[in-house]
């Protein structure tokens, strides 16, 4: 499939359409707020680029990526960690940040759906997957459970269905009854292990 | 007919690797120059006088732009019945009413401000349940109509009625009549993306909305009218629906959150988002349709069907949707699921001060066949005759008109039941009486069920168009734009459309583009519902292709032979050495055939030259870039042959195909407990042609799995009007664990002459008998009959200690 | 993923700690039990956060307006488990449920805990959310509670003017209350050296497998031969706290077990909860299912399913 749009700048970049009317991704927040607030900075790596951000006490990662970072891949689903919408990798490893307090984040790396697959557009090994093995529909909850799925993988190389099933416990879909999703994570396990397609 | 090149084959969607990447853009990723955040009041009250509304605290909130209530806008009304307000004057009926509406420069002094407003009422009596609201000298949930005529009872006035054969007398010459009582709950859509809208102004004049819709062109209508009740005559309004996260159904209606985004957007001169918090979505979002079915069912001694008389009550809430309609298609299985002889159908629609319900996938569907396909397993039961063979003797047949005058063209629902039988080991499993499962104490049993529906499989006409148009655009390197004004909203509308485009056409699906969803670019569609996107998108292209390809050949007379010239020379620079045949090209493109395929150009009766194969590309830039040039589109808009019914009397043949099939449930009942355990789930349905096994599978999974929940865990909770578990904390979707269990899909593929390559639609197919399926398994482990969705432990437990009683 | 994750200092508090006010609270982060201490004095109505898993989301909700939230995260002492003089464990309070999962004296000597760690929340959840914060949050469901009961563990609460240390039973109060003091650290959970050769399992009662427990049971039985010689049995979501079901633990020590018995633990311990009927299930019900569990947990740990003769 021919990528439509090539590039991988952040998803703020705005788009043309046939009347300028496209609305771009929401950016940083506008800063007027009702009370007195000071914010600090905090310093982090994200998709493997160190950047500093400004932090309130009550921001959760998920509004620093998604509001000043402009990585609006991860999505909000319930804010209360409860549908795995806003999975991303913490040091490695799965968190909701929609319950990470953003003050936390400093000196942490993290890996959001942006920051896998290769620099030049190529997706990932599970994302592609995910692609080729229909486990994607209405896609808010796909880069979460992508994520999921890569975090899952890494501990678990080569996952029983329970144990895949146990990795994406915590990630709600909506569409797809999960076992696409399923399949998917399997495949790419299994290409891992040079096992080709299954 | 040459084989099909790509319309049957397993194929990735093409909107997968952008949403792979997190690049798809949502309405919450959008955003506008200067944007406003709006925020809704709502009701504090299921039933109430509003006395007063102070809102001077809220415009003192730093960042705050427009505080609207009803007291400083006019009176605007929306909804399928213009019952409902979108700010409420008087008073409230849900806990959900909109009372005011913020906008500000960011969402937390959005938030405080709506925290600051202050109303006060004055609580009235409520009616939350039907049979309430239904009682002499109830208290009204509406005390006048949109007219301002006095209400004199809470019936919605909207009938739903079907009558056929002589009802009395099949009943009396019945054997066997078994009766029940069936009820299901309130269910969240439960898109993973929430509600939500932004909309715009530009300076002169005219409305832009990014709306998480399936009804742009319905929604384009209902703000056109909502402007020029406002007074804001001769604007035009342009819908744009952003990738939906979701829908099932919630997007069938234009809500109130979308007219107060518009109000706030004219009042501050900014575009304004509002987007629902999950909190929101479950508790100010209408969810399923809610009812209770009282059904009787009739059988000679053979076990064929006498009478079916089917009575729904539906629970209503405080305003009407379109949802409300449920019963236009709950006709259709109560009249034809099954041969019935003499049918007696009534719906009664109730206001009550519940949160107002709307759409979900099945319609009204998943609601009655609940009721008829438990009930037959009863009147089976009672008749002493298998479940299955009862099914099979009732069974519908292709070709036949059904008591509702739905005119059946193909119908596999004889082949569904007999796979589904035949995937369970039915014939052997059913013979004995059900088999405890070894083990000391385990107190679990298994059994097996299965339960059948037909459904509109070739659009459904509950609007006066029932029509869809696409327009194909050729551009100068090869590829078709396509424009269609239905809804991608994950079932894979894009997928069909990209593979209908390339079979249809005869380009490779790579150069097919499928354009966004907006009423400034694509025909008029009345929306995608009534699992007809994929069904209507392919009819319609198969329309326009077909005009492309005539101009394309009839250009190709003049245009094809200097193309093909060219490419010979081409090919002749590389191997020099080359003859080429005897072959009076010009001679060939005045009298011979043309055909289009995988993006070449070529006379079917040329040689095999490869430079006889002309690139659709360089053909059109050739008719483009010279005088009188030409660039090629089509636009095709078909509205198909389908009835609006009477609904009033129950006639009418609502589709132009229907959708049949079966589905079977393994489950192992834990008697000391109520557990109930899903171990196998088979699913046989007649879904026409396959369009693309890939999302076909992916409408099938899915479906199962809302099946799946509504039967045994779903379930909007309230008490007295308000929503108790607006969290997934309380509600419960199934996980990918309860998922676990083996699925078999199997599809019996009639090749339907109304439907696009054959095909029909199926987008709600798979959810309609699965509760059933597994409330019959139910019964066949452990011999209860459960009425009320969902089957959760405790029910079932109760119902297993009334057994021993 | 590797690429993002690769040579990132661990846990880095660098320069910008202490108070910043912001809208209605300051977030604090210290890195010593001592200057936490301070804090709590400093702010009355400080919320303390561990994982944060359940703390910001309620902030956010505004069901908590605390003054100020102080941080656990950066403490060191407060991480990590130790293996105690007489071969108890000594759990650090903010060591994330996950990481606790990965250890394997945790897994082979507690595998009651390991089993109701394994299904407590989500993947995401337990790589954050720690033992203390569940404990403290005092959830009548919390999961980690029935099996930390039964094996009688110990918590360790540390202000600035001591240190004490308490039963985990006595530890809970009431639905959201602890006897921890507003002055207080929960720093430590101490498990005593596990009983040699003990049976166990946790049953989490749910609708699906990403739920909160309906009830919950956790049974831990030393056996010789068929005679009971050691039972601890606790369950969660049956009363304002999670309980151990002493009456139980009484009537089947000395016995042999049998099926009998093991009806008769089951219809005791019904007896012994007192579980209300709410919007996630009924009285009735859950009373139900601490009954069928206990006795199917006693009938699974004695084997007497096999001595039944049953395939």
């Amino acid at each position: 499939m021919k990528p439509r749009k090539t590039g991988r700048g952040p998803a703020t970049e705005p788009r043309a359409s046939a009347r300028g009317h496209t609305p771009r991704a929401s950016g940083k927040r506008p800063t007027t707020t009702t009370s007195t607030t000071t914010t600090t900075l905090v310093e982090l790596v994200v998709n493997g680029a160190k950047v500093e951000v400004p932090v309130e006490a009550t921001d959760r990662l998920l509004d620093v990526l998604r509001g000043p970072l402009g990585l609006t891949g991860t999505k909000e689903g319930c804010g209360a960690g409860e549908c795995g919408a806003c999975t991303v990798l913490v040091d490695g490893r799965a968190v909701n940040a929609c319950l990470y307090p953003a003050r936390e984040i400093e000196g942490r790396a993290v890996t959001t759906i942006e920051g896998l697959g290769e620099p030049s557009g190529a997706l990932s090994d599970v994302q592609q997957a995910f692609v080729e093995r229909g486990a994607i529909q209405c896609g808010f909850c796909s880069p979460g459970m992508i994520l999921a799925a890569t975090a899952l993988l890494a501990e678990h190389p080569e996952p029983t269905d329970e144990q895949i099933r146990d990795g994406l416990v915590g990630n709600l879909c909506r569409c797809t009854g999960y076992v696409q999703i399923v399949e998917a994570v399997r495949t790419a396990a299994a290409r891992r292990a040079g096992g080709g397609t299954r | 007919m040459t084989a099909r090149r790509h319309i049957g084959k397993a194929t990735p969607r093409p909107d997968g690797p952008d949403k792979a990447a997190g690049r798809a853009l949502y309405i919450h990723d959008l955003a506008r120059p200067g944007m406003l955040y709006g925020k809704v009041k709502f009701s504090e009250h299921a039933h109430a006088r509003i006395r007063s509304i102070d809102t001077a605290a809220a415009e003192r909130v730093r960042g705050v732009r427009a505080v609207l209530t009803a007291r400083n806008t006019p009176e605007l009304r929306f909804g399928f019945l213009r019952d409902n307000l979108v700010l409420k004057r008087d008073k409230v009926r849900q806990f959900r009413d909109e009372v005011a509406a913020v906008a500000a420069v960011d969402p937390e002094a959005a938030a405080e401000a709506v925290d600051r407003i202050r109303v006060e009422y004055e609580p009235l009596a409520g009616v939350f349940t039907p049979e309430e609201a239904l009682r002499d000298g109830a208290p009204l949930v509406h005390e006048a109509d949109p007219q301002g005529r006095p209400r004199r009872d809470n019936r919605v006035p909207l009938r739903f009625h079907h009558e056929s054969g002589d009802l009395a007398a099949a009943e009396r010459a019945s054997r066997h009549v078994v009766e029940g009582t069936f009820s299901t709950p309130r269910i969240q859509q439960g898109c993973m993306g929430t509600a939500g809208c932004i909309a715009e102004f530009d300076r002169r004049g005219h409305l832009t909305i990014w709306a998480k819709t399936q009804i742009p062109f319905l929604a384009q209508r209902d703000f056109t009218r909502f402007l020029a009740d406002l007074g804001l005559g001769e604007r035009d309004v342009r819908v744009i629906v952003p990738t939906l996260g979701g829908a099932f159904g919630s997007g069938l209606d234009t809500h109130a959150y979308e007219y107060l985004a518009i109000l706030l957007a004219w009042k501050a001169g900014r575009a304004v988002k509002i987007v629902y918090t999950r909190e929101e979505e479950f508790a100010c979002l209408s969810p399923r349709q809610c009812t209770v079915t009282r059904i009787a069912q009739g059988c000679d001694a053979e076990g064929r069907l006498t009478f079916r008389r089917v009575d729904v009550l539906q629970d209503n809430g405080a305003y009407t949707s379109w949802g409300a309609t449920y019963p236009s298609v709950m006709m259709v299985p109560v009249t034809s699921l099954y041969r019935v002889p003499a049918v007696h159908f009534d719906a009664q629609i109730v206001y009550t001060n519940n949160t107002y319900c709307q759409a979900m996938r099945g319609y009204g569907n998943p609601e009655v066949n609940w009721a008829i396909e438990s009930n037959l397993d009863d009147l089976a039961h009672a008749a002493g005759i298998d479940p299955l063979e009862v099914r099979l003797r009732n069974c519908n047949e292709p070709g036949e008109v059904t008591p509702m005058g739905l005119k059946v063209g193909t119908c596999g629902l004889r082949e569904c039941l007999e796979r589904t039988a035949a995937r369970l080991d039915w014939p052997a499993r059913r013979a004995g009486p059900s088999k405890p499962v070894a083990g000391v104490g385990t107190g679990k049993r298994r059994g097996l069920g299965l339960a059948s529906l037909c459904h509109v499989g070739g659009s459904g006409r509950i609007y006066r168009s029932d029509a869809s148009g696409v327009v194909l655009r050729l551009d100068d390197f090869g590829f078709v734009h396509a424009h269609y004004g239905g809804v991608e909203m994950g079932q894979g509308l894009h997928s069909v459309l990209t593979l209908a485009v390339a079979e249809a056409l005869g380009v490779r699906p790579e150069k097919v583009i499928v354009g966004p969803t907006d009423t400034a670019h694509c025909p008029w569609d009345v929306g995608t519902h009534a699992s007809r996107g994929a069904f209507m998108a392919c009819t319609a292209v198969l329309r326009a292709a077909d005009e492309l390809r005539r101009r394309i050949f009839e250009l190709a007379r003049a245009a094809y032979p200097a193309e093909a010239e060219a490419a010979l020379a081409r090919h002749r620079r590389r191997d020099p050495e080359y003859r080429p045949p005897d072959f009076d090209v010009a001679e060939a493109a005045r009298s011979g055939t043309f055909e289009l395929q995988d993006g070449f150009l070529f006379l079917r009766e040329a040689p095999p030259e490869p430079w006889l194969r002309v690139e659709l590309a360089r053909f059109l830039r050739a008719v483009h870039f010279r005088e009188g040039g030409e660039m090629l589109s089509a636009e095709s808009f078909v509205d198909p042959p389908t009835q609006l019914p009477d609904f009033e009397r129950g006639f009418g043949n609502l589709s132009a195909a229907y959708a049949y099939g079966t589905q079977g449930a393994e489950v192992e009942v834990d008697e000391e407990t109520g557990e109930v355990r899903v171990l196998r789930l088979v699913a046989v349905h007649d879904v026409g042609a396959v369009l693309n096994p890939q999302t076909l599978a992916g409408q099938m999974y899915g479906a199962l799995a809302q099946g799946l929940g509504y039967a045994l865990y779903e379930e909007v909770l309230s008490e007295r009007g308000r929503i108790l578990n607006p969290d997934f904390r309380d509600y419960k979707l199934p996980t990918a664990h309860e998922l676990g269990m083996p699925i078999e899909l199997e599809f019996v593929e009639p090749d339907e002459p109304a439907g696009p390559f054959g095909a029909k639609g199926v987008g709600e197919s798979g959810l309609v008998p699965t509760a059933p399926a597994i409330a019959n398994a139910i019964h066949d482990a452990v011999g209860v009959r459960l009425y009320d969705l969902p089957l959760r432990p405790e029910r079932v437990l109760e119902a297993l200690r009334k057994r021993r009683v | 993923m590797t690429r993002a994750a690769a040579g990132v200092p661990r846990c880095a508090p660098r320069g910008k700690r202490g108070a910043v006010a912001t809208s209605g609270f300051a977030y604090h982060r210290p890195t010593t039990l001592r200057e936490a201490w301070r804090l709590l004095a400093e702010h009355p109505g400080a919320a303390l956060l561990a994982g944060g898993t359940d703390l910001l989301v309620r902030i956010r909700a505004r069901e908590l307006q605390p003054s100020a939230v102080v941080s656990l995260r950066s403490i060191p002492e407060l991480a990590g488990a130790a293996a105690e003089r007489g071969g108890g464990l000594r759990l650090g309070a903010a060591t994330p449920v996950a990481d606790l999962l990965r250890r394997a004296t945790v897994v082979r000597r507690y595998p009651l805990l390991a089993q109701a760690l394994r299904v407590m929340a989500s993947p995401q959840i337990r790589n954050v959310a720690t033992l203390g914060g569940n404990l403290c949050n005092a959830s009548p469901c919390a999961d980690t509670a029935p099996p930390l009961l039964a094996y009688e563990a110990r918590v360790e609460l540390r202000s600035a003017r001591g240190r004490r240390e308490l039963p985990l039973e006595e530890f809970f109060r009431g639905p959201g209350t602890t006897a921890r003091r507003a002055s207080e650290i929960l720093t430590a959970v101490r498990l005593p050296a596990p009983p040699p050769g003990a049976r166990v399992l946790f049953h989490k009662q749910r609708r699906v497998h990403l739920d909160l427990a309906l009830a919950s049971v956790a049974v831990l039985l030393r056996l010789q031969g068929t005679t009971c010689r050691r039972a601890r049995l606790a369950a969660g979501s049956v009363g304002p706290t999670p309980l151990r079901l002493r009456a139980v633990e009484r009537f089947l020590e000395g016995r042999i077990l049998t099926e009998e018995v093991a009806v008769e633990a089951g219809r005791l311990a019904a007896t012994a909860v007192s579980p209300i009927t709410d919007l996630r299930s009924t009285a009735d019900w859950r009373r139900r299912i601490v009954e069928v569990r206990v006795r199917r947990a006693l009938v699974e740990l004695a084997g007497l399913e096999r001595a039944g003769g049953a395939p």
